[in-house]
């Protein structure tokens, strides 16, 4: 048993190898049109240079917002699980 | 903690404290954001907690709520500027107003970018610090 | 094979020997060491893949807090992890 789970494990690791060596060169994505809309309009319209910063606070502001309730709802839970309230 | 960790402690938290202000406040010129630079606050606050104890802080559970309720409504009323075009229109940019310098690169640029930075900011450090706060204060602060 | 090549394997295999060290060492303070050592190794590598802010982000996050989360509930429960 212990041996199969070596195995096991070596052949996951060997195929994780072969798609690591499998994969498309780092720097050249297929598609490059949202990239290049968000490279361009970024400094017109937003007027910042860390592009990165204007998807997530501007184009994207959606998926912050639930970012920031995914942390508020943690945070919550936590307060109301440990916290010693007074009775 | 030991008498090493307190030094280290104290020299280490001035320059985290600048390190992660920056970080925000540089948010949309450099790499780095609101979440970044609220997450390195947080580590302050979590070293802080480490090297002194919880009991310390035990007063201040409400007050680091409290910023992170402050935080995430900053963050939405910030959202509801723009509501004129849409959910989240940046009307701020380039309006010469607060924050509406109109060259790209400037501190002052940016619109509503850097003013929710702030919130984000704000609201990561005090939620994670609390996170963190209240875990050590669970059954008792035994600090050794 | 350029350097930054070579540098960025040698950081692959620190951070799997970092990962691995974790899950071996019996000292728990130990493993959470280790586990610190390999989030700093990762956002190196991030850095390296010229991702600086998911770099900031892990350095805050997998390095400073998660080591803080760890040594609070070392403290309250035991360092020693117990033979199976």
């Amino acid at each position: 048993m212990r041996w199969l789970r070596v195995g096991a494990l070596l052949v996951v690791f060997g195929l994780l190898i072969a798609a690591a060596g499998w994969m498309r060169p780092y720097g050249e994505p297929v598609r490059t049109d949202m990239d290049a809309y968000f490279l361009e309009r970024t400094p017109e319209e937003v007027v910042v240079t860390n592009v990165v910063t204007a998807v997530v606070f501007d184009y994207r502001g959606f998926d912050t917002l639930g970012e920031a309730t995914v942390l508020f709802t943690a945070v919550m839970a936590v307060a109301l699980i440990l916290r010693r309230w007074r009775r | 903690m030991s008498v090493v960790v307190r030094t280290v402690t104290r020299l280490l938290v001035p320059l985290a404290l600048i390190f992660g202000a920056y970080v925000i406040m540089h948010g949309h010129l450099t790499p780095g954001g609101g979440f970044q630079g609220g997450a390195v606050l947080a580590s302050v606050v979590a070293l802080l907690i480490v090297a002194f104890g919880a009991e310390r802080l035990r007063r201040r559970q409400t007050s680091l709520t409290s910023v992170e309720d402050l935080g995430a409504l900053m963050f939405v009323v910030l959202a509801f500027v723009g509501i004129g075009s849409t959910f989240f229109y940046n009307a701020l940019a380039g309006a010469r107003g607060l924050f509406g310098g109109t060259e790209a690169g400037s501190l002052w640029a940016g619109g509503t970018v850097p003013l929710m930075n702030w919130a984000v900011g704000l609201k990561v450090m005090a939620g994670l610090g609390s996170i963190v706060l209240l875990m050590a204060l669970f059954g008792g602060d035994d600090d050794r | 094979m350029t350097a930054l090549t070579v540098l960025q394997v040698a950081n692959l295999v620190l951070i799997v020997a970092g990962a691995v060290l974790t899950v071996w060492l019996r000292d728990l303070l130990a493993s959470v060491v280790a586990l610190a050592a390999m989030s700093l190794l990762l956002a190196l590598q991030f850095y390296l893949l010229q991702a600086p802010d998911v770099a900031i982000a892990e350095a805050g996050i997998g390095a400073a807090l998660t080591t803080a989360i760890f040594v609070l509930a070392l403290r309250k429960t035991r360092r020693k992890e117990e033979e199976e």
